[in-house]
């Protein structure tokens, strides 16, 4: 049954696979059965001594036997599905109920699926998703706001997957004049900015409601003469 | 004849005699020699009407029934158009006609006197004769003539006359015009000459005129030339743009006379002073206005805008004029009368709407009342009273209502005293006499509160009064403010001088040290009174170091203070007075730190302010984009300050982290309440 639903979508995406991938996953009748029994194994296989979690030392054997970096950009998007609430750890629940929805219940299964994960990076819809969940995943329980060194990590990963020409310019700004926690609005508003704002910030709008932090962003470009005023900077130059 | 049928032979016998004679007649104008053209012309025309007149009464049958149904023309107008085409148009006499007339005129300009009788009858023939006839033979030559001399005229005047002198010419010139029409020109020439004149005497020379050097607009200003001026404002009212032009040059003087004032070094040394000349500046130009400029609205709001304008140029105005008013309610209006007051009053309340800053006004206005009220030292109580009115009729309720609640303390604590005294708790003996003001926080402006350690004998008297007051205050906590207190103090020097000393309290308690002790280094009283570094160095000095104030003497003699500096009683200290002012509660222009401090508190002051209004703002609109958000709450908060769009936007993101606010799923620019 599975071969043919597998045939169907890669017909459906034209025999393209990472297509078919998403042609397949998301069947919304692809409510595959998974073993409880091994989700409890590989649960207590990681789970913490002493809390009824799995923290940082689990995760590492986790990353081990996915065979993949723990600092892996693609770690992050697994917390995703599992809605996972804070980094580095988690909750018997997430763990066992992410796994279900997404119908592994094996290292094998766990493994094939990794590289489509890696794929759902390239969706523009899921990326924003997935971007606006590291900030409440990244920040310390309790606090409201991401600190700075975390988020500058967290968006120099991010945007090693979707290209940002000014990242690096960003966190310099950020460590050079800002030195403070990074709030909600001005997280999920910079991914706006890099999606919409041309690198040579030809059209920047001074009255587009950006986050303060930005337009002193921009002022900060125009001061150091990174961006000359709208043209566009030669980035071979550059560095 | 009419009825005889021979109503056409009538008739054109009439054209043709009359012709006839006509033809006649222009021979002999024509051979008028000079001057006596125009005459014979005007006596043929008085002949020519009496006839006219005598033809008409005879032929009346005619003119009533045969000229009507054959459509001729009447008589009478027969009689005016064959003089019109026989004589005025002639070949010889037309031109001769116009060039006489139009010579008398040139003559009379240049100042000979003319016939005018004559000039208004030849004038009058000529209107009789139709508009056109007046029009095309010499209104139109009459009009482009003029232009052509007073263009000349104007040249000429303005290489060699200044503006006033100009102006005065121009004006007689436009008199001129005006009378000679009203003598002997058709009322409805007056529009049309002096548009001529106004044209070439005004128009084409108002920015030079306005602009000459030495004697041009801004120098008549500078010098109060009413009289000039009058006359420039109202030749220039008759042009298109004249009064414009005048406007505009005035306004950018007022502006950068008040730019130079406003920013000049040395002028801000002295507050009051830099307001004084602030409100002779508005003076001068209101009365330049009311005498010269016809109280010209749009020159009132041209002069209103100037101020607004450079006044808003220096930050420290607000402190300034509420300097100014600390001087006049402190000494300035001694002896004054209540209108003359009000006068000076007003005027503070006009230099007051031009702030753009009023709540930094505010903030110092309380301190610098709250100095005055304490210290006693108010001239007029009616007159402070009469201010804050003002101000809450300007401002609203919320900007008065905390210095009402002074003046109510005030009041209060006067009642308070008076229950003390009367008390148990006021066992006098020869214990020092406590006079208590109970200020409600909230009311009077902040301040830190300073450690410092009062004398015995001042303590026990607090408790006392402590102790009554919470007796019938229940609930209540009072904290004494050591920085804001006077003491009187006799005492005798060491030649047996007795003075009375009016000091602060904090300077009382390092004076009363000496009563046990005849030297005392300032780390020891620095000890014994716990008075902050800062404050106790500068009491120390203004009792050592100032001449005539000098009750202390210090060892070394230098203005600093060290930590091991000996202090000692001046025995040999002097003065004429009896009573010896020492203390400094007077208000004062802030130092620089100050001044960054004030202007720190007010900025933290207005973000709750701000973020009220966003507040407000959003609960009833529930949606909004944020350059309409930013124009509201600067609207809405004009009447204190202008806040600026970056304030705004950081509050609104403030309000965004903590949940009041959203920004909309789709626009990024659209905010949603969240309730």
């Amino acid at each position: 049954m599975i071969e043919k639903v597998a045939l169907h979508a890669l017909k459906a995406s034209d025999w393209h696979l990472e297509g078919a991938f998403d042609v397949f996953y998301s069947q919304p009748q692809i409510k595959a059965f998974t073993d409880s029994r091994h989700l409890e194994e590989l649960y207590s296989r990681y789970k913490d001594q002493y809390v009824d979690m799995i923290m940082a030392d689990g995760i590492s054997v986790l990353c081990n036997d996915l065979q993949v970096d723990p600092q892996d950009i693609v770690m992050l998007v697994v917390s995703w599905h599992m809605k996972a609430a804070t980094m580095c750890e988690f909750s018997k629940q997430e763990f066992i109920g992410g796994l279900q929805a997404l119908g592994i219940d094996s290292l094998e299964k766990f493994r094939e699926r990794i590289q489509f994960m890696r794929t759902e990076l390239k969706d523009e819809q899921k990326f924003r998703e997935i971007y606006n969940f590291a900030f409440g995943w990244a920040k310390e329980k309790g606090q409201k706001s991401l600190a700075l060194d975390t988020a500058i990590g967290m968006w120099q990963l991010l945007f090693a997957e979707k290209q940002w020409a000014l990242v690096d310019h960003w966190c310099q700004f950020l460590q050079a004049r800002h030195n403070k926690a990074i709030s909600r609005d001005t997280w999920s508003q910079l991914l706006e900015f890099a999606k919409t704002v041309d690198p040579s910030l030809s059209n920047y709008d001074a009255e587009g409601a950006w986050p303060y932090l930005i337009d002193e962003f921009v002022e900060y470009l125009n001061e150091n003469n990174i961006i000359q005023k709208g043209q566009p900077i030669d980035w071979s130059q550059k560095r | 004849m009419v009825l005889h049928k021979f109503g056409e032979k009538l008739y054109s016998g009439l054209v043709s005699t009359m012709t006839h004679h006509l033809e006649v007649i222009s021979k002999s104008i024509e051979a008028a020699q000079g001057g006596l053209f125009l005459e014979e012309l005007n006596r043929k025309w008085a002949d020519h009407n009496k006839a006219l007149q005598m033809i008409r009464d005879i032929l009346m049958y005619m003119d009533r029934t045969f000229i009507p149904s054959t459509h001729k023309t009447p008589v009478h107008e027969l009689g005016l158009n064959l003089w019109r085409d026989n004589i005025i148009h002639s070949a010889k006499i037309q031109t001769r006609l116009q060039d006489t007339l139009l010579d008398l005129v040139l003559r009379e300009r240049t100042g000979e006197v003319i016939n005018r009788g004559l000039m208004r009858n030849v004038i009058k023939m000529l209107m009789d004769l139709g508009s056109s006839v007046y029009q095309d033979d010499f209104e139109k030559h009459f009009l482009e003539v003029s232009a052509d001399f007073y263009r000349a005229e104007s040249q000429q005047f303005i290489e060699c006359c200044d503006c006033g002198e100009y102006l005065k010419k121009a004006e007689r010139r436009l008199n001129e015009e005006m009378e000679r029409v009203s003598h002997y020109l058709d009322a409805k020439s007056e529009a049309k000459i002096t548009s001529v004149v106004e044209k070439e005497m005004v128009e084409s020379h108002m920015q030079r005129l306005v602009h000459m050097e030495n004697s041009g607009l801004i120098n008549m200003l500078v010098d109060d030339k009413y009289e000039d001026l009058g006359r420039m404002y109202s030749l220039f009212r008759r042009v298109p743009n004249g009064l414009f032009i005048i406007r505009d040059v005035m306004t950018s003087h007022i502006r950068s006379t008040g730019k130079q004032l406003v920013t000049d070094p040395e002028r801000l040394k002295d507050p009051v002073d830099f307001v004084q000349r602030l409100l002779d500046e508005k003076d001068k130009n209101d009365k330049i206005i009311n005498l010269a400029f016809n109280n010209d609205k749009t020159f009132q709001n041209a002069l209103n805008s100037s101020f607004e304008y450079f006044i808003n140029l220096n930050s420290r105005s607000p402190e300034f004029i509420s300097l100014f008013v600390d001087d006049k309610l402190r000494k300035g209006l001694k002896g004054v009368s209540e209108e003359d007051v009000e006068v000076v009053l007003d005027k503070v309340m006009m230099l007051f709407r031009y702030l753009q800053e009023k709540d930094v006004f505010e903030k110092y206005y309380k301190q610098h009342l709250a100095k005055r009220l304490l210290s006693g030292k108010t001239v007029s109580d009616d007159a402070e009273r009469s201010l804050i009115v003002k101000l809450k009729t300007e401002c609203g309720y919320q900007f008065t209502s905390k210095l009402e609640g002074m003046f109510t303390d005030m009041k209060t604590s006067e009642d308070t005293m008076q229950g003390f005294y009367a008390s148990s708790f006021a066992e006098t003996g020869d214990g020092p006499t406590l006079a208590v003001q109970v200020l409600t926080t909230g009311s009077w402006p902040t301040q830190p509160s300073a450690t410092c350690n009062l004398p015995a004998e001042i303590l026990g008297v607090c408790e006392k009064f402590r102790g009554y007051y919470l007796g019938t205050h229940t609930g209540r906590r009072l904290s004494w403010q050591t920085n804001m207190g006077t003491a009187d103090l006799k005492a005798t020097f060491g030649r047996g001088q007795k003075h009375e000393l009016n000091v602060s309290t904090h300077q009382m308690c390092a004076l009363m040290l000496f009563n046990n002790a005849d030297r005392l280094s300032y780390k020891e009283i620095e000890q014994a009174t716990e008075i902050p570094a800062s404050d106790l160095k500068r009491c120390l000095q203004s009792m050592a170091c100032v001449k005539g104030k000098n009750i202390l003497r210090k060892e070394p003699m230098s203005k600093d203070i060290a930590e091991d500096d000996a202090f000692f009683v001046n025995d040999k200290f002097s003065s004429k007075f009896y009573k010896v002012k020492i203390g400094t509660v007077v208000a004062q222009r802030e130092s620089e730190p100050e001044n960054q401090e004030t202007r720190q508190r007010v900025e933290e002051d207005r973000k709750p302010q701000i973020e009220a209004a966003i507040v407000r703002i959003m609960k009833s609109r529930r949606v909004l984009d944020h350059n309409n958000i930013v124009a509201e709450v600067t609207k809405q908060l004009q009447s204190r300050f202008l806040p600026s769009p970056v304030l705004i936007k950081k509050r609104i993101e403030s309000l965004i982290e903590r949940e009041f606010l959203e920004r909309d799923k789709v626009d990024r620019k659209l905010y949603r309440y969240l309730a």
